[in-house]
């Protein structure tokens, strides 16, 4: 062992072995390891243990409606770009219970008080609360721009006035492993929003990947704790200057581009351009852009009862703009079709969520592109109404 | 005082009159009279031939129309300041569309519409006064009208998306 | 208008930590009011919750009933006039709203709350007030007559220009002479009456066409159908009223209460969390734009 403190900001060089030895780590202090694995032609983010779980070998190539893995054979583990699944599903669950209740009937024996749950009484019904308490995540392979959708739902979730339980809980005791970007895809944008492909902070550790070695930027108290336990060394000066090339070939090498000057004006301004109706003959309202956007945050509770209306479990899950009855109320539905709901999707993604968090909520990550089975691409569509009205 | 003075009087208090000059006013009061009514007179009856227009000053008088199975509803009331039987002035429409009754004790100002008819084409000053008051009040009664029409209090159906 | 919450409502049923998870309340008193409509009485079950829990006119709860879900439902008075009860006047149109007309007294619902902005009562201090309202729009005001009436010398002349359907559907109507006895003008209407009916025949927005109103003091606040609004906002400013001075209570598909589930969304605004009550020069651009 180095008799060396790696400060906060500085930079070191691990072995790639070293990386499983900091996964068990962070295991055996109580972190549950979630990361990139890849499955079903696909990148899923879930429980893996090291290296061996990791994507290695693997680029992806993404257009409007479509991922694809190609092999590359080379010992490298984040030169892919992520799939549909984001983070968000880890801070904010897709299905969260919330509580069940169970009305007794005179002459029921009472059931056993279960685990992880907080009991009241309420009339007729017994409420079990779910007092689970949150897993201790800890994120490997955190890109940019999905560090920077962590910061926007921040916004969302943790107010001076009221914070998300749930969510609060999650982001407490987060472990960000983050890597930098360094082959981006097609439908990448993170340079027009201001978001990668570097870090800029906010992360535990961060790593940018070479064939033989990875370097890791020390990005907090935390950080440093772990890392100061790995068998680390101080990276020479043209392993430093190659790293910062890559990156700086990536920032190049962006697939799209989005104008951001004349937003939120540009959208909230123009609510009736004919553009809208063109898109909506486009888009099913299939709801997936919503649903991989990492900055989404829409969400429904609801009383999943049985036949007899003597059980019920209040589940709070993911909901989207684009369901149908999102704005239904008794009387009427404010939004009945599709060019209402794509208009509300973009002018609050890229218009008013500037007013109500202080930032634009789109990190220019291009899953919405990518995951739309019709491809529609939001960068075109701003591009199209900007033509539009400036004609 | 004579009837014709009793009414120009109570017109003089009628902001819509107060800008026509008082010979006009006194014009228009010699072609009309002043009515007490009681709560539950009727003044006309849909389908009525009859020739007045009249404008209440006091008391309440309600329109109404016979709606077979839900019987006579009373679809407007007419307050102090509102004129009513104006279907008598439009050329189209030469019987009564709905029925007028008393509901609050009060006083109206009723019109010969004939002589009104003929002083208008006489004097188009007068005429074109006319015109522009009686425009104002249909156009308000069927602002009224419309939002009737949305029945806006009603049970909303159970409607979902269209797509 | 503040959309501070702590600072208006000095207590909250429950703590942030508890902002998904229902407080539990016991119906003990139903009355009907009208065809489809009924208020319900509810105490908080723990003593501690029902003792210090304190609102605003004009907010609202998500009332739970379980099984079924939940309903946003503005209460209909103030603290002091019910003695701390929580009264809902509710009609019972949609799935869990009609689920609650079948709740007996004994029974037991959630509450999460109180929830959105309240009426401009400060701001309606020295100055004329029409309440313009119809149909169910009544009982989220309810609570505000009430508060006036209790320090009517703070106040100019109050109007209260009401309508519903048919005079079955006026609610609260054994009330009015009390209102008129505490120096409220009240100006009721239907939209459509039978030979029975003496009163009134007309729409809600007509009513103004009787009311002497000083543009230079007067504050308008209303609730209702939004078609029934957008024309009393219509006649306000046809009078001169200036926008900031009329304030409406809107309504969408709440579901969280505070601004984090996006459902209440118009333009900028989580209606829930900024409204439901905003004064109009805020709503202009959006209230308009067909769908939006």
């Amino acid at each position: 062992m180095i008799e060396m403190n790696p400060t906060i900001g500085s930079t070191v060089a691990l072995r790639k072995a070293e990386l499983d030895l900091l996964l068990a780590d962070l295991r055996s202090n109580g972190y549950l390891t979630v990361g990139p694995h890849q499955q079903d032609e696909s990148i899923l983010y879930q429980e893996i243990e090291g290296l061996q779980d990791l994507p290695r070998g693997f680029m992806s190539e993404q257009g409007p409606a479509s991922y694809r893995l190609i092999q590359t054979g080379r010992e490298r583990y984040f030169d892919f770009i992520p799939a549909a699944q984001s983070w968000k599903q880890f801070l904010f669950p897709p299905c969260h219970l919330l509580y069940s209740a169970h009305k007794e009937t005179p002459g029921e024996q009472i059931q056993e008080h279960a685990a992880d749950t907080r009991e009241i009484k309420a009339g007729k019904w017994s409420v079990k609360e779910n007092d689970s308490p949150a897993p201790r995540y800890a994120l490997v392979g955190v890109r940019a721009c999905e560090l920077a959708a962590i910061s926007v739902q921040d916004k969302v979730f943790l107010r001076p006035d009221y914070y998300d339980p749930i969510y609060r809980a999650r982001r407490e005791e987060l472990f960000i492993l983050a890597v930098n970007c360094l082959h981006p895809n097609a439908t990448c944008f993170c340079v027009s929003m201001g978001t990668g492909p570097r870090h800029q902070g906010g992360f535990d550790l961060c790593l940018t990947e070479l064939d033989d070695l990875f370097l890791v930027e020390v990005g907090s108290e935390l950080g440093r704790s772990f890392l100061a336990h790995r068998n680390f060394y101080l990276p020479s000066a043209f392993i430093q200057t190659a790293a910062n090339q890559a990156i700086g070939m990536a920032a190049s090498r962006m697939g799209r581009s989005l104008d951001t000057s004349d937003l939120p004006g540009l959208l909230i301004e123009n609510l009736n351009t004919e553009r809208w109706n063109q898109v909506a003959k486009r888009c099913l309202s299939c709801a997936n852009c919503t649903q991989v956007c990492p900055t989404c945050f829409c969400w429904d509770a609801a009383d999943q009862t049985d036949v007899l209306g003597k059980h019920t479990r209040r589940e709070r899950l993911w909901d989207s703009c684009f369901n149908p009855n999102y704005s239904y109320v008794v009387g009427g539905n404010t939004r009945p079709n599709i060019r209402s709901r794509y208009r509300q999707w973009l002018t609050h993604k890229l218009g008013q969520w500037k007013a109500q968090f202080g930032v634009l909520g789109c990190v220019g990550c291009g899953r919405c592109i990518t995951w739309c089975p019709v491809g529609i691409d939001l960068t075109e569509e701003v591009a199209a109404i900007r033509q539009e009205v400036k004609a | 005082m004579n009837q014709t003075d009793e009414v120009a009087l109570e017109l003089q208090q009628i902001p819509w009159f107060q800008s026509l000059d008082p010979g006009d006013v006194r014009k228009f009061a010699e072609i009309s009279s002043l009515r007490t009514f009681k709560a539950g007179e009727v003044f006309f009856r849909e389908g009525d031939k009859q020739d007045f227009n009249y404008i209440v000053l006091s008391g309440r008088v309600a329109l109404d129309m016979f709606v077979p199975h839900h019987g006579k509803v009373r679809f407007y009331t007419c307050e102090p300041g509102d004129s009513f039987g104006w279907s008598s002035v439009t050329p189209v429409v030469h019987t009564r569309t709905a029925g007028a009754v008393g509901v609050l004790d009060g006083r109206v100002i009723a019109t010969d519409t004939v002589k009104l008819q003929a002083l208008c084409d006489q004097d188009h000053d007068i005429g074109y006064h006319f015109m522009r008051w009686m425009t104002n009040v249909i156009a308000s009664r069927l602002m009224n009208t419309r939002l009737q029409l949305l029945d806006m209090f009603a049970e909303p159906p159970e409607t979902k998306a269209d797509d | 208008m503040t959309t501070n919450l702590i600072e208006m409502a000095p207590y909250y049923a429950g703590s942030t930590e508890r902002l998904l998870l229902p407080t539990w309340a016991e119906v003990v008193k139903i009355t009907p009011e009208a065809e489809g409509v009924s208020t319900f009485a509810l105490r908080f079950i723990d003593p501690e919750v029902q003792k210090h829990y304190r609102w605003l006119p004009g907010q609202f709860n998500m009332l739970y009933v379980p099984g079924y879900g939940e309903a946003a439902i503005s209460m209909s008075s103030d603290v002091e006039s019910s003695n701390g009860l929580v009264l809902h006047t509710i009609r019972h149109a949609g799935s869990v709203t009609r689920a609650a007309s079948r709740l007996k007294i004994g029974d037991v619902v959630g509450l999460r709350g109180p929830f959105g902005s309240a009426w401009p009562l400060k701001e309606m201090e020295g100055m004329d007030v029409v309440i313009a309202c119809g149909g169910i729009g009544l009982p989220p005001l309810r609570g505000a007559l009430y508060s006036i009436i209790r320090e009517r010398e703070k106040y100019g002349k109050i109007t209260l220009l009401y309508g519903a359907r048919t005079p079955k559907d006026l609610l609260y109507p054994n009330e009015y002479d009390d209102w008129v006895k505490a120096g409220i003008e009240v100006q009721s209407t239907v939209d459509r009456g039978d030979e029975t009916w003496d009163g009134r025949v007309g729409v809600v927005p007509m009513l103004f066409y009787h009311v002497r109103v000083d543009p230079h003091k007067s504050i308008v606040i209303a609730c209702g159908p939004e078609i029934m609004m957008r024309f009393v906002i219509y006649e306000s400013l046809a009078r001169r009223i200036p926008a900031e001075h009329i304030f409406l209570s809107l309504e969408r598909n709440m579901k969280c209460g505070q601004g984090f589930c996006g459902h209440c969304q118009m333009g900028p605004y989580f209606i829930c969390k900024d409204g439901p009550i905003f004064p109009f020069n805020k709503l202009g651009p959006y209230i308009n734009v067909e769908e939006y």
